[in-house]
């Protein structure tokens, strides 16, 4: 009985895959250089929040799962935390997203991510919670974490890893380059983002299934 | 929770295994006792979580000073849970190996396995399931002490996913002792090998990567036909969309179409990465190397690619890649026919030769039965050991010509049929229907038996023997489907067929040759000593492969054989005298073999180590390309004739010498006496499938090796050396 539902189960994951083929859903419609996907998303505090609304700012995206062992160690070192100050300080909005469906690691209701956010001493602008995944799909989010910098006229300015040390051992952190703060700075300056997209590493994103 | 073991969660949620001595001591004991005969010292203690297994395991059980052995890390994982290949995919980490080794010793990298694309839907991770080794190498120092330990110790990390992720460590120590003969752990030694031989092998062919219209194509020219399944794995992580599909065009000119990465770099003009595909239905795996075009360098940003040297070809038929279907048939025919001449095979051609001639005075067409009998002996084993290289190549094993050399046992199993062979030709024993077709004598008629099964022997005393032309075609024929390899092997043995056939249908040619009379028996005769001075190099094989206990278990063979073919010589007469003598030559040829079986293990002999010449890895020659020295790579192994008489007639001459160190040469020797993955891969970039194969490199970074021929001439060696140099004859020899 238990084998039989399990072969059920197995045959419509595959009947799901050849349904729709990876390919259309892996690979966001996000480019950098090109308009970053519109999104549509309720926030923490229960408000809609549109990307429309940010139009003007420079926006900081990040893919966020609290039990992944790589957000831990950008959190528990608080280099994340120190991260979204020095961003807030510029006038840049930092949004946390949150795409695990319920029943997946790192999903949370609004009010486990606001006690997350006081635990931790965060300081994004605001939480999206995405437990459907579609603001994950819609910028073909990979990994927890996964960063994306929108510019002021919401052109994708990047998309990619937080540094470039693709290990979750703490240690890495000493003397990892960010890559987020070097395009900001680079943004600053009115220059182009050297290295404007990265290999994001981390936690595969736990995505809801298409329904 | 089981008694002994403490789990530590750290600050990262990093789970740390621990195991109480005691509990440790306890489990080794219970699976002592239960599996009695495990070699416990080869593999160290486990390192368990719910959702691994992992071991470090060791195929020696004692090591000598100088040896490289190979060992794996296992994991073992839960159903549903994977770690990760050397690209991770869209998420996740590599398994990574931290060596604490005593001073001198060196770890090789790991050999990764090819990786199975696993879904994580919309995403996929590149990795393994269910049980995993990952080879490597470790090298022993030359200044190890026998009667100490040699203490292996690593740090392993990992991250092991289901759909969470867990980043796991484990500390493994090994401590193997230093003795004066290193000990094979059979049963750890069987599996690593089984992970190695299932190892991807380099393709036969390069890729090419190209743009087309923003999408990336990677042209496969020399991909099979008749393959499916096919998907590419990148090293780099940054040149593809892991999860997109990845079409293949079929066709005389076969390509993958890939998605170009979100992250796209290009950092070097060759791209690398493992090729998985189903072939007749069975899953294969090979690594390829991919030339980026220029246009996509510049699209990966990556410098301008330096001209990259063009490699330099003697005309020889050097690369068994390059071949054509035709060329290597030909080839592969043209060696076969230069395979008569080899000092083993001549013997037995030239005997048969002249039992044709005998018997052409009385009766022709019975020659001709005869000629072609031998040509189906030939063909039917030549399909035989075809069939087993195909066989071993479909599972994985990297083989080539020359192969069963590699067992000690075999070789020792040679050695007695040439002896054999040898007192045949000088009389001491005549058996009714010789399985030689010899021992017929010169003047009665060969049985038919005795022409097919000459024909056999004649293939089986002429395995040692690489002639010319043939590697080049064996390299061809081991990369193809089996139905061309099969066609080259058929023109080898044609070729080798040819003389003895044509011989036996041209009775002009048979007129020639003098009547029977005295000279021939002695020339039978006289023929018994090549085949002795084979079977002295076969044991001296033996005793490379095996040391003192492969030259015992070699002279035991030797002897018990002799004196079973006496046995039933003079136990002949009535049935009970032939039934006794027969069991008991067939009691002592058991006993005997058992004997050679048990002392021929291979690698048991400390590598011998010639003066300045250097053992060969492919790190050490990139070393010392970046030094700037020229570097001269032997490939070679103690069965190859071809590649020992190289060494006589110009390797180890004194002009060969004073001009490698006149121009600053570094020799460096890869033995593939016994078998070794690391050597089987290095051919098989040639596009050989065996030895001998000379490489000289330029004394630039990354600059491609020149092939030498197969054949070395001093003179060849030395212009071969100043070019490498970077110095033509004229400059070199000024003041």
């Amino acid at each position: 009985m238990q084998s039989l539902t399990r072969q059920t189960f197995i045959a419509g994951l595959t009947l799901a895959g050849l349904a729709f083929p990876a390919a259309a859903f892996a690979q966001g419609a996000a480019k950098v250089g090109a308009p970053a996907p519109a999104f549509q998303a309720v926030d923490v505090e229960g408000k809609t929040r549109n990307l429309s609304e940010f139009a003007g700012k420079t926006v900081i995206l990040e893919w966020t799962n609290h039990d992944c062992p790589y957000v831990r160690k950008h959190y528990n070192s608080a280099t994340m935390q120190t991260l979204q100050k020095d961003m807030a300080k510029e006038g840049i909005v930092w949004l946390s997203v949150i795409s695990s469906p319920q029943g997946e690691q790192g999903h949370v209701d609004a009010a486990k991510a606001k006690e997350l956010t006081v635990q931790r001493n965060a300081a994004p602008a605001g939480i999206l919670l995405d437990p459907n995944s579609k603001v994950a799909r819609a910028y073909g989010a990979q990994t927890t974490p996964h960063m994306y910098i929108i510019d002021p006229k919401g052109t994708l300015a990047y998309m990619g890893a937080i540094d470039d040390k693709p290990t979750s051992s703490a240690a890495s952190l000493e003397g990892a380059k960010s890559y987020v703060r070097q395009a900001i700075a680079e943004l600053k300056a009115g220059k182009p983002v050297s290295e404007a997209s990265t290999k994001a590493y981390g936690c595969v994103v736990k995505y809801a299934p298409l329904s | 929770m089981r008694h002994g073991v403490r789990v530590i969660r750290d600050g990262d949620g990093i789970m740390r295994l621990h195991f109480g001595k005691r509990f440790l001591r306890g489990a080794v004991l219970a699976f002592g006792l239960a599996a009695p005969g495990l070699a416990l010292a080869a593999e160290s203690a486990a390192v368990t979580s719910p959702r691994v297994t992992a071991t470090l395991l060791s195929s020696r059980d004692t090591v000598v000073p100088g040896e490289r052995f190979k060992v794996a890390l296992v994991q073992k994982l839960a159903p549903h849970w994977h770690t990760y290949w050397l690209n991770p995919g869209d998420s996740g980490e590599p398994t990574q190996i931290r060596w604490d080794l005593p001073a001198g010793a060196t770890a090789g990298e790991i050999q990764w396995p090819a990786p199975k694309a696993i879904r994580v839907e919309p995403l996929v991770n590149f990795g393994f399931e269910g049980t995993v080794l990952l080879p490597l190498e470790i090298t022993v120092p030359a200044d190890a002490k026998p009667g100490e330990n040699f203490a292996l110790k690593a740090e392993a990390t990992w991250l092991v996913c289901e759909k969470i992720c867990i980043p796991e460590e484990g500390s493994f120590s090994l401590d193997l002792p230093i003795a004066a003969v290193s000990t094979v752990d059979q049963a750890a030694a069987a599996r690593i090998n089984a992970a190695i031989a299932a190892l991807p092998k380099p393709a036969a062919f390069r890729g090419k990567l190209r743009d087309d219209a923003g999408k990336l194509v990677l042209d496969l020219p020399g991909l099979p036909a008749g393959v499916a399944d096919l998907r590419f794995f990148p090293v780099s992580d940054t040149l593809i969309e892991h999860a997109a599909d990845q079409p293949l065009t079929a066709g005389d000119k076969p390509f993958l179409t890939l998605t170009r990465s979100s992250a796209f770099k290009l950092e070097k003009p060759e791209v690398t990465g493992v090729l998985t595909f189903t072939e007749t239905g069975s899953p294969r795996a090979v690594t390829i190397v991919a030339d980026a075009d220029a246009a996509l360098m510049a699209a990966g940003g990556a410098a301008a690619p330096e001209a990259r040297p063009a490699v330099v070809r003697i005309p020889m038929p050097a690369e068994g890649a390059d071949l054509t279907l035709w060329a290597a048939l030909a080839f592969a025919f043209a060696g076969g026919l230069i395979l008569n001449l080899m000092p083993c095979v001549l013997p037995v051609l030239f005997i048969k030769a002249l039992g044709f001639a005998q018997l052409a005075h009385r009766n022709r067409s019975e020659v001709r039965e005869q000629g072609l009998l031998f040509l189906s002996g030939v063909l039917l084993t030549f399909m035989v050991l075809a069939g087993a290289v195909i066989a071993l190549g479909a599972l994985g094993s990297s083989v080539g010509w020359g192969f069963q050399l590699q067992s000690p046992p075999l070789v020792i199993g040679l050695a007695v049929v040439m002896v054999l062979i040898g007192l045949n030709l000088l009389g001491a024993f005549e058996i009714g229907t010789s399985v030689t077709g010899l021992g017929d004598g010169l003047a009665s008629r060969g049985g038919r038996l005795g022409a097919f099964m000459t024909g056999v022997l004649a293939v089986v005393v002429a395995t040692p023997c690489t002639a010319p032309f043939m590697g080049a075609a064996m390299g061809y024929a081991v990369t193809q489907p089996p139905v061309i390899a099969l066609s080259v092997f058929m023109a080898l043995a044609l070729g080798f067929a040819l003389p003895v056939v044509a011989l036996s249908f041209a009775p002009g040619l048979l007129r020639l040759l003098p009547r029977t009379g005295r000279w021939m028996l002695v020339l039978k005769q006289a023929f018994a000593f090549p085949m002795f001075a084979t079977a002295i190099w076969l044991i001296w094989v033996a005793s490379v492969q095996s040391g003192p206990q492969g030259v015992l278990a070699a002279l035991v063979a030797v002897l018990a054989a002799g004196f079973a073919v006496w046995l039933v010589g003079v136990t002949r007469g009535s049935f009970a005298r032939r039934a006794f003598g027969s069991v008991l030559a067939a009691l002592v040829v058991l006993g005997a073999g058992w004997f050679t079986v048990q002392n021929a293990i291979p690698g048991t002999a400390t590598e011998a180590r010639a003066g300045d010449i250097e053992a060969w890895s492919p790190e050490r020659v990139a070393a010392l390309q970046v030094q700037g020295k020229p570097v001269f790579v032997n490939f070679t192994a103690a069965w190859c004739i071809t590649c020992i008489a190289n060494e006589r007639v110009a390797l180890s001459r004194q002009e060969v010498k004073d001009a490698f160190a006149r121009l600053g040469v570094v020799y460096l020797k890869a033995d593939w006496t016994n078998r070794d993955s690391r050597i089987a891969k290095a051919l098989a970039e040639q596009g050989r499938a065996g030895v001998p194969l000379y490489l000289f490199y330029p004394a630039r970074k990354e600059a491609q090796a020149e092939i030498l021929p197969q054949l070395l001439t001093v003179d060849g060696l030395i212009a071969a050396a100043e070019r490498a140099a970077g110095r033509n004859a004229k400059t070199a020899a000024l003041p």
